[in-house]
Order: C-alpha cells, then sequence, then structure tokens
C-alpha cells in the first residue's frame, strides 16, 4: 500500500532570492519532504527579479505573488486582497495542508486565515521570539492570537519559542510541537574532514541561500589561537562591522589582530569558520542558533551568552555559557582558551556528532508526523497525547485537537480574542467567508486547470534515524 | 525486558496496518543503536512511521507488558503496584497511559540535541514555563508618596489654570493687562533673584567637588549636546546651546546657561512663527564671547551671565512688543470655536507632554509640551483687541511656560516645604481665580466671595483628586501582569570604556 503523501504549500514572505534563516529553513525543509514523497509549493511575494512562477532543485514549485512590500521584504498586510490569488492556487495545486511560516510575515497570516477558511488544514511555524512589553509586540501578538485561535498545529524551533508562543497565542500546549532547525552538515565540515562525494544533483542548481542569515547587529567573532601557546588571542574574525567596534579596535591599536568581515555568504562561511577554532557568539536573543550548530559542525569550540533558546541547541562540552555581561564573556571566553589550550575539548569530534544530532532528514519527519495528526491520519489520542495531561480536560468538547471547519465554531474561537479584538476577527472571518463564497461563484472551480505534478519521488524506509 | 521488547515489536509490526513495513527496521535501529531500546517508550520513530505507538498494541501484547512492567515495580514501589493493578480493571487505556509513564525511565529534558522518547508535542508539566517569571520587579505603590509625586502635575495644571484665568481676564477686559504682565513680571524677577541666589549658594558648594564632576562630566557632555540639538526649535539655538555646555566649568554655570537657552529658545519658538530668526543669534552673543575665555573666575562669569540674562531678556520683551501688532490680527479670519477647540487641545498637550520627572539639570524639558502652550497663548492673544493687550498675555505666556517649570523644578529640589508652599499657592490663585471669574462680575465690587468658594472648591477638587488617583492607581496594579521570561531580550551590562579612559 502506498505511502499517504500531502500536496504542502509553504506561505511565507521570507524566501529567496532573499538571503535568512526563515528562507533556508522553508527550501530545506521543502527539499526533503518532497523526498520523502509530497508535494511542495512555496508561496512568496515578487521580488524585484522573481515574479511568476519558478522551480527550484526537487521540484519545489515557487509562487512569487506580486505584493506591495512595506518594510523588509514583509508585504503590506491587506487581510483579504490575497484571497483569490490564494484560492486560484490551492485548487489549481489541489493542496491539502497550509503550511505558514514566520510570525512577522502578513502573508502567512493570511494564508492561514484563508486556507482555513477553504476547509484546509493549517500549520505555523514560528522562527522568532517576541517580548510583551512593548507595542509592536503587543500588535504582532494580538494578530498571532487572531491567526493562531483556528491554526491546526503550531511549529517551534526551541521550547522556550514554544513558551513564548504558547503564552502570546493563548495556546494549547499540545497542539504546539517542537520542531529544531538544522544544518546540512555536509557544508559545515572542519578543516581536516574528508569531504563526501556530491550528491547527484538534479539539474536545477542548487539554490543555496546568499547571506548567512544573522543580523548586521550581531557582531560574531571568530577566535583564532596561535599556533604557540604564549600567543595570545591571534585573530578576531569580526562578522559585523559597527562604529563601536572599529573605534575599540583604533582605540586598542589591535587593526593587525582583528579583521572585519561584513557580512558573508553563506557557501563562504565554512570557509570563515575553519579558520578559527572558538565561535563567540554575543547574541542578546536567539530563537535557536542555527549558526552555532553549524559552527560546532565546523568544529569550532562555542562561547554564547545564555539566552533565549540557546542553552537548548548544544551539548555543554561543545559550549561555555555566559552572562550577556560583558565580564562574563570575558571570562567564558578566558575559559574556553585555555581548555582549548590544555587540550580537553575533543573539537575534531564535534562534527559528527552534530550530524547526528540535527539533520533535515529528521524535521521532515517530525514535520510529516505533525500533517499526519493534523490531517487525521495518527489517531487524535496518539498526536495529541492524552496521557500527558489531565484526562478529564481532554474529554470536554473543547479540546484543542479537533479544529472544525464550521464558521461558527471557527467565530466561536475567534469571538474569545479580546473584548473589541474577538469582534474585530469575527468580522474579519466573516467577509472572509462572504469573499471565498464570492470567488467561487465568480470564479467556479471547474473553470480552473489543475496544474501536472511532477513525478512523485518514492520513499522507502524511515531507517536514517 | 529486551526479549520482550523485540517480541513486542514484531508483533506490533503485525499487528499494525500499513506501515508496518517500515517498522522493523526501525526497532532494530533503536535496539542496536541507542541505550533507550525498551519499545515501550514512545519513541520519535512511533510518530515518524504513523504506526500505532505502543499503547495502541493489540491486547496479548499489552497483557505482556502490564505483567512486564508490574514485576518490575512489585519490588520497588507495592503501593504503585496496586495503584496499577485498580486502574487496570478501570480501563485499558487509561491503564496503558499510566503504566506507560510510570515506566519512563527518562524525564524530558529541554534540550534539542538529543531525540528523547517523548513526541514533539510533548510538554513536561513540571517544567513548562518553569523560568517565566511574573511582575519581576514589580514595586507596590504606596499612598502618601503617590500623593506627594502628584503635587507636581497639580502645580503644572494650576499654572495653565492660572494662566486661562489671566486670559479670559483679560479678555473680558475685568482686569487690566498691564497689571497682569506687571505682577507676572515682578514675580518672574523675584523668582529670578530668588534661583540666582540658589545657583550661587549650589555652585558654591560645589565649588569643591568640581574637579570630580570635571571629569564625569565628560561622559555625559556629548548625550547632552544631542539633546539639545534635538529639543530645539530655532535653527541657530543648537550651536549656540552646546557652546554653553562646552563653557559649563561648573554645574552651576551649566544650568544658568539652562535659563539662558531655555529663553532663547522660546525667543525662536515665538519669533520664529513670524519666521524672524535672526534675533537668536544675536540673543547668544554673549555666549560665543563667553566660549573663547572658559577660565574666568566663577564670579566674574555670574556678573556677566546675569549681564547677559537681562539683555536676552529685554530682547524678548521688545521682540514681542514689536510683535504684537502682527499677533494681534493673526487669526481674525477664524471663527472663535476653533481657536477655543484648538488653544484647549494644545493647553491639554502642555499638560499631558509635561515633563515632570525631569531634575534641575535637564537641559529643553518637554520642548513639544513648552512648545504647544507658547502656541496656544499665541493663538489665545490673536483673539484679543489691542497690542497691549496681546503684549501682556504673550509675555505672561512665556513667564507661565517657559521659566516657571524652571523655578518650581529648582523649588522642588531645593527643599520640600518649598514645594509644598508654591503648590498650595497655585491651588489658591487657581482655585480663587476660577471662582472669580466664574462668580457674576459685578463692577466695583469686590467679589470675595465668589473667590473663596473657589479656592475652597478649588482645594476640595485638588485633594480629592489627589487622593483619588493614586488610590486608583494603586488599584489598578492588581492588573499589572508583566511576563519575563528566557524570550526577553537580555539587557547587556557593558563596562563602560569612557570612565576607564578618564582614569
Amino acid at each position: 500500500m502506498p505511502r499517504l503523501t500531502y500536496n504542502i504549500a509553504m506561505v511565507s514572505d521570507f524566501f529567496f532570492p532573499q538571503p535568512g534563516g526563515v528562507e533556508s529553513h522553508i527550501y530545506q525543509l521543502a527539499t526533503k519532504l518532497v523526498d520523502r514523497g509530497h508535494k511542495v509549493v512555496v508561496i512568496t511575494h515578487a521580488y524585484a527579479d522573481r515574479k511568476g512562477i519558478r522551480y527550484l532543485t526537487n521540484g519545489i514549485k515557487v509562487y512569487h505573488v506580486p505584493f506591495a512590500i512595506i518594510y523588509r521584504s514583509a508585504t503590506f498586510p491587506t487581510v483579504f486582497s490575497f484571497f483569490p490569488v490564494f484560492r486560484n492556487i490551492m485548487i489549481r495545486e489541489q493542496i491539502d495542508i497550509v503550511h505558514g511560516h514566520a510570525s512577522l510575515s502578513s502573508l502567512c497570516h493570511e494564508a492561514l486565515l484563508h486556507g482555513r477558511t477553504m476547509g484546509l488544514r493549517t500549520v505555523f511555524t514560528d522562527h522568532s521570539l517576541f517580548g510583551f512589553a512593548d507595542a509592536a509586540s503587543i500588535l504582532t501578538n494580538k494578530l498571532l492570537k487572531f491567526i493562531l485561535s483556528d491554526v491546526d498545529h503550531v511549529i517551534c524551533v526551541s521550547h522556550t519559542s514554544k513558551e513564548n508562543t504558547v503564552l502570546r497565542a493563548a495556546l494549547d500546549p499540545v497542539m504546539v510541537s517542537v520542531i529544531p532547525n538544522a544544518v546540512v552538515s555536509e557544508n559545515f565540515r572542519p578543516r581536516k574532514y574528508p569531504p563526501e562525494p556530491p550528491a547527484p544533483n538534479n539539474g536545477f542548481g542548487n539554490a543555496t541561500p546568499a547571506v548567512h542569515h544573522l543580523g548586521p547587529n550581531d557582531p560574531v567573532v571568530i577566535v583564532n589561537l596561535g599556533e604557540s601557546p604564549q600567543y595570545s588571542i591571534h585573530h578576531c574574525w569580526v562578522r559585523s562591522k559597527s562604529i563601536d567596534l572599529e573605534q575599540m579596535i583604533e582605540q586598542n591599536v589591535l587593526q593587525d589582530k582583528v579583521e572585519m568581515l561584513g557580512s558573508v555568504r553563506h557557501e563562504q562561511v565554512r570557509d570563515v569558520m575553519i579558520r578559527g577554532h572558538i565561535y563567540l557568539h554575543p547574541s542578546l536573543t536567539e530563537a535557536f542558533g542555527t549558526v552555532l550548530v553549524e559552527a560546532a559542525s565546523c568544529g569550532l569550540y562555542v562561547v554564547c551568552t545564555a539566552v533565549g533558546g540557546i542553552p537548548e541547541v548544544l551539548p555543554g562540552h561543545m559550549t561555555v555559557f555566559a552572562k550577556p555581561e560583558e565580564d562574563d564573556l570575558v571570562v567564558a571566553t578566558g575559559k574556553a582558551i585555555s581548555s582549548l589550550r590544555a587540550n580537553k575539548v575533543r573539537t575534531e569530534k564535534f562534527h559528527d556528532q552534530v550530524k547526528a544530532m540535527y539533520s533535515w532528514d529528521n524535521i521532515a519527519k517530525r514535520t510529516e508526523r505533525v500533517y499526519k495528526g493534523i490531517m487525521g491520519d495518527i489517531p487524535e489520542a496518539d498526536f495529541y497525547g492524552y496521557e500527558v495531561g489531565n484526562t478529564a480536560a481532554w474529554n470536554g468538547e473543547s479540546h484543542s485537537g479537533v479544529r472544525s471547519f464550521a464558521l461558527i465554531d471557527r467565530l466561536k474561537r475567534y469571538y474569545g480574542c479580546g473584548v473589541w479584538a474577538g469582534k474585530l476577527f469575527c468580522l474579519c472571518a466573516v467577509i472572509d467567508y462572504l469573499l471565498f463564497m464570492f470567488c467561487e461563484w465568480v470564479f467556479p472551480r471547474d473553470s480552473i486547470d489543475i496544474a501536472a505534478d511532477w513525478p512523485r519521488k518514492t520513499y522507502h524506509s524511515d531507517d536514517d534515524d | 525486558m529486551a526479549s520482550g521488547t523485540t517480541g513486542t515489536g514484531i508483533r506490533h509490526q503485525l499487528a499494525t496496518g500499513p506501515y508496518s513495513a517500515l517498522a522493523p527496521a526501525a526497532v532494530l535501529d533503536t535496539l542496536t543503536t541507542s541505550p533507550r531500546s525498551s519499545r515501550s517508550h514512545l519513541a520519535p520513530e512511533d510518530a515518524f512511521n504513523a504506526a500505532s505507538p505502543p499503547r495502541r498494541l493489540g491486547g496479548f501484547d499489552q497483557h505482556q507488558h502490564h505483567s512486564n512492567n508490574m514485576s518490575l515495580l512489585r519490588d520497588t514501589v507495592a503501593a504503585a503496584g496496586a495503584d496499577v493493578r485498580s486502574s487496570r480493571r478501570r480501563g485499558e487505556s487509561k491503564f496503558g497511559s499510566r503504566s506507560r509513564s510510570r515506566r519512563r525511565k527518562r524525564n524530558w529534558k529541554k534540550i534539542l540535541w538529543v531525540k528523547q522518547s517523548y513526541p514533539d508535542n510533548y510538554t513536561d508539566q513540571n517544567t513548562f514555563l518553569d523560568s517565566m517569571q511574573r511582575n519581576p520587579r514589580l514595586q507596590p505603590y504606596e499612598f502618601w508618596p503617590l500623593v506627594a509625586d502628584t503635587t507636581v502635575i497639580v502645580q503644572q495644571v494650576c499654572s495653565v489654570t492660572i494662566f486661562v484665568v489671566c486670559f479670559v481676564g483679560i479678555f473680558t477686559e475685568r482686569v487690566s493687562p498691564v497689571a497682569v504682565v506687571g505682577w507676572g513680571s515682578f514675580a518672574t524677577f523675584v523668582g529670578w533673584a530668588v534661583w540666582d541666589w540658589w545657583v550661587g549658594q549650589e555652585g558654591e558648594d560645589e565649588v569643591l567637588q568640581r574637579q570630580n564632576s570635571h571629569r564625569s562630566r565628560g561622559a555625559w557632555q556629548p548625550r547632552q549636546d544631542g539633546g539639545s540639538a534635538n529639543s530645539t526649535t530655532a535653527p541657530t539655538t543648537p550651536s549656540a546651546t552646546s557652546s554653553v555646555t562646552n563653557l559649563g566649568s561648573t554645574e552651576r554655570t551649566t544650568s544658568q546657561g539652562n535659563l539662558l537657552a531655555m529663553r532663547s529658545q522660546h525667543g525662536g519658538s515665538v519669533t520664529s512663527l513670524h519666521s524672524n530668526v535672526s534675533h537668536n543669534s544675536r540673543l547668544l552673543d554673549p555666549q560665543d564671547g563667553l566660549r573663547h575665555r572658559p577660565s574666568s573666575p566663577l564670579r566674574r562669569g555670574r556678573a556677566t551671565l546675569r549681564l547677559s540674562t537681562i539683555k536676552s531678556a529685554s530682547l524678548i520683551y521688545f521682540t514681542i512688543l514689536g510683535l504684537s501688532p502682527i499677533l494681534k490680527s493673526l487669526t481674525r479670519s477664524t471663527s472663535p470655536d476653533s481657536i477655543w477647540a484648538m488653544s484647549f487641545l494644545l493647553l491639554a498637550i502642555n499638560i499631558f507632554f509635561f515633563d515632570y520627572s525631569g531634575g534641575v539639570g535637564v537641559k529643553f524639558p518637554a520642548s513639544l509640551s513648552t512648545n504647544a502652550a507658547l502656541m496656544a497663548s499665541t493663538v489665545l492673544a490673536s483673539r484679543l483687541p489691542s497690542t497691549g493687550q496681546v503684549f501682556s498675555l504673550t509675555l505672561f505666556s512665556i513667564e507661565v511656560f517657559g521659566l516657571f517649570p524652571v523655578f518650581r523644578r529648582y523649588a522642588r529640589h531645593r527643599s520640600w516645604r518649598y514645594h509644598v508652599a508654591l503648590t498650595v499657592l497655585l491651588t489658591v490663585g487657581a482655585g480663587g481665580g476660577m471662582g472669580l471669574i466664574l462668580g457674576e462680575g459685578r463692577d466695583g465690587v469686590w467679589p470675595w466671595k465668589s473667590g473663596l468658594l473657589g479656592v475652597l472648591v478649588g482645594a476640595f477638587i485638588v485633594i480629592v483628586a489627589m487622593g483619588a488617583s493614586s488610590w486608583w492607581l494603586i488599584g489598578l496594579q492588581k492588573y499589572k501582569n508583566a511576563m519575563n521570561g528566557p524570550w526577553d531580550q537580555a539587557r547587556p551590562i557593558i563596562i563602560s570604556r569612557r570612565q576607564w579612559e578618564y582614569d
């Protein structure tokens, strides 16, 4: 009997050619899901030189929908205007599951709303952490609550992110899965690691992200210890240019010891990283910290601040944690240097260990379980794990598992979002439904062509765990 | 246990549905590679295979599981075993879940690098939201300190009220504009004299500590410059004010320069309405001259500053005098209603955006607030019929909104008693004034009754408002729900390099 496969639409404002972590996450996940026999379509907005439909490696189809961009490639939030195009794509591609990414992408939110209106199952992946204090966060959190109050399942990249999302959107924790990011460990080999035979290419070229996904404000330092032990810190490669750093360098006359690199293209990250021994990552907030995993995969000892989801990412023998304080970072780096000097850290083993920890195959497998759960292909009791929670709570009507598509049930869920917001959200949902009806009448389903699929890959076994 | 597990796995594979072909590999994998090979765990593989996890096993399997489990448990936890047995009678599924949760050897950990034997959406009851803090830095308010803090607001509101009262008095021609501006200017002069005396006293106190303050000033000076540059309205002022800051050899001179800069700002905002900015540069010429000799003795510097203050005051005086005829006809074509609404709005902006927390050293506190008030006064003054009235009101508004806050701040800084006295005085003045203008004005008779009534009502309203607002704010504290956790952006602690450099 053939495996059950799904037609999945990944929707996000953030996709190639724009560089970034969300972008590569979507791409890698989509690739692996295609490998597992699913059909994946990516929907994003049009970029200056990318319009219309494009194909990526593995037959991933990318729809670049024309939309006005307001800020850092996030589209203008026009609650309904995406619907006709979205509906057309959904019908053309016979989509079963809408999978939105990134909570700052209005395209994703719109797609989730319309997807539910069209009776599709929806998944949302949250890639970032938000506080609760400032005005922007409050607004985003309210919007997130609106969208997530009717989503089928949520994926977070770390446990901290899960706690954050559960609080922000007032979700039931069992409908939030934690599925981390991963790295393509072949791309992050340490210096003396034998290269692996190149994977057969499908002839589409390899679309890897252009620039690494750290923001320009995150200075990152790669410390290289001198060959002879009497030298102190030899070279720091600083990954971003900022006036403060340059001032510091000039004041302390470190020009010959510090090299400012600016932003590094993703394919060059490995080449930069293997020049060092220690990866110092003084980030202030981080949902997952993929770059830490990449650094460890390159065989670097990681010194990082224990903020956000970072403590969950790497085991203690690969990292030295510091408080986000200047003194403590210096102490931690000193500790790392001395333990490297004393040969206490087996950095040469890091690559294989990281390879065993994080792989996109595994991520895709776990994401597939989420898809199966929401499509009802795993029994509900198994998927939502009744044994972990209070059993009595699940027997009530309001358990989170089944999200009915009936408009009245959706309205009930939206209504609970807030005194004023609840009514507003209900209004939005009703208008969306009317719009859907209108679209069904003006552009009937029969008149929309069904897109031809790529031949599906057959996936044989799950033994690569 | 191991053999039982293998059997389970195979039987599991036979028993379950369409994906069972995937199962043996996974089972073998778990058996060979990982130490936690017990098939009774809910492993991620179960999830991925989409085959039913162990709890969905057939009756026999479950039986075997139970017996295994029981034998393990019996030795260790007898009571628990009894519990299991009893629950077994109750229902299979429930029992399964219980025994399974008990059989878990490894606790769930909040880590991502290990594939744990829990599903991805497992929520650990013990650790979930463990690190969340609610209201971590909450300081509960106390009643009397809050009431004391409201006095600054009362002062500002009363100042605005007094200004409005004066306007109404002038507008209805009950009060002579000359009297208003005369008394106002007299009070301002007295206030300035007192302030100058205070400042002089403090300057002498600080002479000893000057060396230290000199060092620390290096740290805050750039910030001040930036602030002044942002908050000034006239284009020539930033350079001039920064020169004031550069000149500051002591705290005293800086704050005196503050007043000057303040004046120049107000002059600027008044004159800029009529695009007559050139005065400013002349206004601050003495300052520029001073900058070139920062080593001038204290006393001489103060005398010069006083002289320049008087100079700039007279300059503002004559500027307003000259501009009054233009101001008078400024809004002739606008209907009175819009003027009332607009001035109300602007005065409300003044009250809401006023810098209540500012200390004495703050330069240009709340420029939005001050500018709004001056615009309100300009707009109101343009309603007045004669040039003298316009002049009086404009000058009075500069005194009330521009200079008086500086004095109030200093009074509060000097002594709490002065502050309270000033508050009482302002409350009485505002209440009495309101009473006077609201009471029916019979000419020739001093309406002391309505004035007294106004004072009483005003005082009553102020006391009730102070108490009620404080009490309300305390009551609102229970709704405060700040959630902090590891997701918040960390506040880095960075040692200031500047401090090090000066050592």
